[in-house]
């Protein structure tokens, strides 16, 4: 399948907040609750189009334990975005967020967008944080934000493909050297190195506008 | 097994040597006399090397070892090659005199091709009137000095177009020559053998019943040659009753080399061509040209021991699996397994009967004892189960409002609660809600976060109890054969994955040691980390097998046979097999990470189960040696071991 660009996506965050569901949601359209915890990482990945281009996302599952950190921030290297999620039903799950960011600033280069995802927001019964408070620790730190469900699939497109739209945007503002791969960005065949013509770096696929 | 030699592949490395030589240490000049029918007078031993084996059949195992002479008799030059006797070996005698080399006179041999492979050890192929002697293996090293011997004593010629290949007595021209030595035991695959019955007296001319006019032209050839300059030609030789004995595999062997040879002596390119050796280029065909092969590919540095893969099929064939019958045989009238090491053995090669596997694999994994008798084993059951239940006991009294007070619980509870949903839930034997198995493993993974606190429960302790409570069905028993498991992986989920990072670095002296090739390509890559093999490590690939293949996989590498670290040859193996897609195609360590995950369920386990033997046979004790002590799955080193170090250190 021919893409003009290819974009790295690490999925970060504790283990069980719905990483896994995420991926398969956005890659498959399914909610599986009944899947193996991921051991190491897991690869995914799909098409979507922005601005007319043909974008190839692909998609890197990580496991969440303390345990494996040392070997996920092997995995940083060359990621364009990031989707950093938690569990909304589990504070703890926020609450470790400033220390995956840590992980992410460290290892990962600078330009990568970061997508905060409060995920199981199907689940609003038993919410443990509340929208405002995502929306706040997203604003400190300079992410986009959502709240999402993999069950419903609620925003899950919206998280994937608003993240390839600020990455794109941000190749046409010439924020990044396309040629240089550790940007986590591959050129294929007809994508266009470097900022050019069309600056629109909106979204032109599914779900339209986010909620 | 390596020597500095073997390094030096360098064209002239043996001429050098043989410059060098003079009659330095390893000319041997005690003369004693040969016991072999004609007696030389007066011969000297100016060469002397002892473990060269041959090996009678495919598999290393069987080998014949003995030791190698030239001797030197007036102005003639003789190879000898005697078996030791009584040496333990599965070779039968008969095969022993059957190989055995009395009196080679040099004058009767055409060519010695010696074979260096980066593994394994060197060999050497004698042909002598166009037929091949068995694959002399030189197990100590040698094979520079033996040519080195040779050269101070005989005419020998490098072959130009193969530097490997010697030619002796080689007055014509050496290109006719070269190419009319390999075609004779290319055409030796399709003869019958000589008739084994009676060994002629002697006479080279009356040997041959082929009808190959060239072949009979170029013996006389030699025939006359000798008689012209050799005065010992008369001694008695059983050159012709070796011929027509040697196996059809070590016929096979000698005939496929030569053929492999024959395509080396063709061009310069030859060279070049057999850096490309993969098995897609092997499946493509022999073409030309390379490039138009393999088009987007770059050039691969050939495996060592692919290179070598036709010499000797190292892992042995995969047997079916241990029955009930064959089970009670290694068991006394009380219950007792006689002799452990035979019955490990014979489960590497075959595993387990799926029924069976509840009773034996206690024992593999070190539950039940050996020398346990039925009614000990019955009693120990019971105790162990009450024991199971002390500790069980431990948090299931832990009341909701202790448990507010006692975080590391609640979060290791929280852990477990959400993993054991998520663990092999398609099996019907885990599947579907409130699954009462689920549960179990539930219960023993809490347990054992109590009986080991300071491990606790890390993520992959699942899947390695999955199979164990799915085969022992009983809680406790599972709970005991997960916690002698963990004796020896439990370092795979340390939190500073300190045991991880050492397996990991273990296989990658590994790789170093096996496929220098590989080992290089992924350090000018920056793939030295060995992070594409962690899964397989951490969970002993259970994620790359279906279940059945995975317990079928345990149960060999729980038997230790023949190496504690069988699973790191295994990941050598399965690397190796795709080494010519990981070069050729440049793989970065995000490409490789890809393709190694997406191999799972693409692997066929009894042929990599073979190579990995074949693997560790070859590695030996450099193998070993390269992997630090107390690697898990080693038990770890004793601690006293580690005070010890301490109080020197501090001395
Ligand atoms: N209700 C609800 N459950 C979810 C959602 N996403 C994941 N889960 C559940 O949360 C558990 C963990 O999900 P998983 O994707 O494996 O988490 P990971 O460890 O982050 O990859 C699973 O049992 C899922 O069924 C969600 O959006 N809503
Ligand atoms: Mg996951």
């Amino acid at each position: 399948m021919s893409y003009a660009y290819l974009f790295k996506y690490i999925i970060i965050g504790d283990t069980g907040v719905g990483k896994s569901c995420l991926l398969l949601q956005f890659t498959d359209k399914r909610f599986q609750p009944v899947h193996d915890l991921t051991i190491g990482v897991e690869f995914g990945a799909r098409m979507i189009t922005i601005d007319n281009k043909p974008i190839k996302l692909q998609i890197w599952d990580t496991a969440g334990q303390e345990s494996f950190r040392s070997i996920t921030r092997s995995y940083y290297r060359g990621a364009a975005g990031a989707l950093l999620v938690y569990d909304i039903t589990r504070r703890e799950t926020f609450n470790h967020l400033a220390s995956w960011l840590e992980d992410a600033r460290q290892h990962a280069n600078a330009n990568m967008t970061i997508m905060l995802i409060g995920n199981k927001c199907d689940l609003a019964h038993r919410r443990a944080v509340s929208t405002e408070e995502g929306e706040q620790f997203a604003k400190e730190h300079g992410l986009i934000f959502m709240e999402a469900s993999a069950k419903t699939a609620q925003n899950v497109e919206e998280a994937f493909i608003n993240t390839a739209g600020t990455i794109y945007k941000k190749i046409q503002d010439g924020v990044f050297d396309v040629s240089n791969e550790s940007y986590g960005i591959k050129v294929g065949y007809g994508g266009i190195p470097g900022p050019s013509g069309g600056r629109d770096g909106s979204t032109s696929q599914a779900g339209g506008c986010c909620s | 097994m390596h020597e500095t030699d073997i390094h030096d592949l360098s064209d002239d490395a043996d001429y050098a040597a043989a410059s060098q030589q003079g009659s330095s240490s390893m000319t041997r000049t005690d003369s004693s006399k040969q016991s072999s029918s004609g007696d030389p007078e007066d011969s000297e031993i100016v060469y002397l090397k002892d473990n060269v084996t041959i090996h009678p059949t495919q598999y290393a195992a069987e080998r014949i070892s003995g030791r190698l002479k030239l001797i030197k008799q007036g102005s003639s030059l003789f190879m000898t090659w005697i078996p030791y006797k009584g040496q333990s070996s599965n070779a039968r005698l008969s095969d022993k005199n059957l190989y055995t080399i009395r009196a080679l006179p040099f004058s009767d041999i055409q060519s010695i091709r010696r074979h260096t492979p980066t593994i394994g050890w060197q060999y050497v192929i004698v042909v002598s009137s166009g037929l091949a002697f068995p694959p002399l293996y030189f197990y100590s090293g040698g094979v520079r000095e033996f040519l080195a011997i040779i050269k101070q004593h005989v005419l020998i010629v490098r072959s130009s177009e193969d530097a490997n290949l010697f030619l002796v007595n080689n007055f014509q021209d050496p290109l006719q020559r070269t190419l009319s030595s390999l075609e004779l035991p290319g055409s030796l695959a399709n003869r019958t053998p000589l008739s084994s019955g009676t060994p002629s007296d002697g006479s080279l001319e009356n040997k041959h019943t082929s009808e190959d006019g060239h072949l009979r032209s170029i013996q006389r050839n030699n025939k006359q040659r000798q008689k012209s300059h050799d005065p010992a030609r008369d001694i008695s030789i059983q050159v012709l009753e070796k011929f027509s004995l040697v196996t059809r595999f070590a016929r096979e062997t000698t005939s496929q080399l030569f053929r492999e040879g024959l395509v080396d002596g063709h061009g310069p390119n030859e060279k070049k061509r057999s850096n490309w050796a993969s098995k897609d280029h092997q499946s493509q065909g022999m073409a030309s040209n390379d490039m138009e092969i393999v088009p987007k590919k770059v050039p691969v540095p050939s495996d060592p021991l692919e290179f070598d893969k036709l010499s000797l099929v190292w892992g042995q064939p995969r047997q079916h699996p241990l029955g009930f019958q064959e089970w009670s045989t290694f068991l006394d009238t009380e219950g007792r397994v006689v002799d452990p090491t035979a019955l490990k053995k014979r489960i590497f090669y075959g595993g387990v009967d799926h029924n069976l596997r509840k009773e034996v694999w206690a024992f593999l994994l070190g539950y039940y004892s050996y020398d346990s008798t039925y009614a000990e084993r019955e009693y120990f059951v019971s105790v162990k189960k009450s024991e199971y239940e002390t500790i069980k006991n431990q948090w299931q009294s832990i009341s909701p409002e202790q448990a507010k007070r006692f975080t590391k619980f609640r979060e290791r509870k929280g852990l477990i609660d959400k993993d054991v949903v998520r663990t092999d839930r398609s099996l019907t034997f885990y599947e579907g809600d409130d699954n009462p198995n689920v549960r179990v493993m539930h219960d023993i993974l809490l347990t054992y976060s109590f009986y080991n606190f300071d491990l606790g429960y890390c993520q992959g302790m699942s899947d390695l109890l999955s199979p164990i409570l799915f085969i022992m069905k009983d809680e406790s028993e599972a709970f005991w054969c997960f916690v002698s498991l963990l004796e020896r992986l439990g370092p795979n989920f340390n939190r500073d994955q300190s045991g991880m990072h050492s397996q990991l670095f273990a296989l990658s002296k590994l790789v170093e040691l096996l496929d220098s090739p590989l080992h290089n390509y992924f350090k000018q890559n920056d793939c030295l980390n060995y992070f594409f093999c962690f899964r397989w490590i951490l969970i002993q690939f259970k994620r790359e097998f279906e279940y059945e293949k995975t317990m079928r996989l345990w149960e060999v590498l729980w038997t230790h046979y023949p190496s504690e670290h069988l699973h790191l040859y295994m990941c050598i193996a399965i690397l190796k097999r795709h080494r010519a897609k990981i070069m050729g195609e440049q793989m970065d360590f995000d490409t490789l990470l890809k393709f190694i995950n997406e191999l799972s369920g693409q692997i066929d386990l009894d042929p990599i189960i073979r190579d990995a033997e074949a693997l560790c046979v070859c590695a030996g004790e450099n193998g070993a040696a390269s992997i630090p002590p107390g690697t898990p799955p080693s038990l770890p080193i004793e601690d006293s071991s580690i005070y010890y170090q301490q109080d020197e250190e501090v001395l």
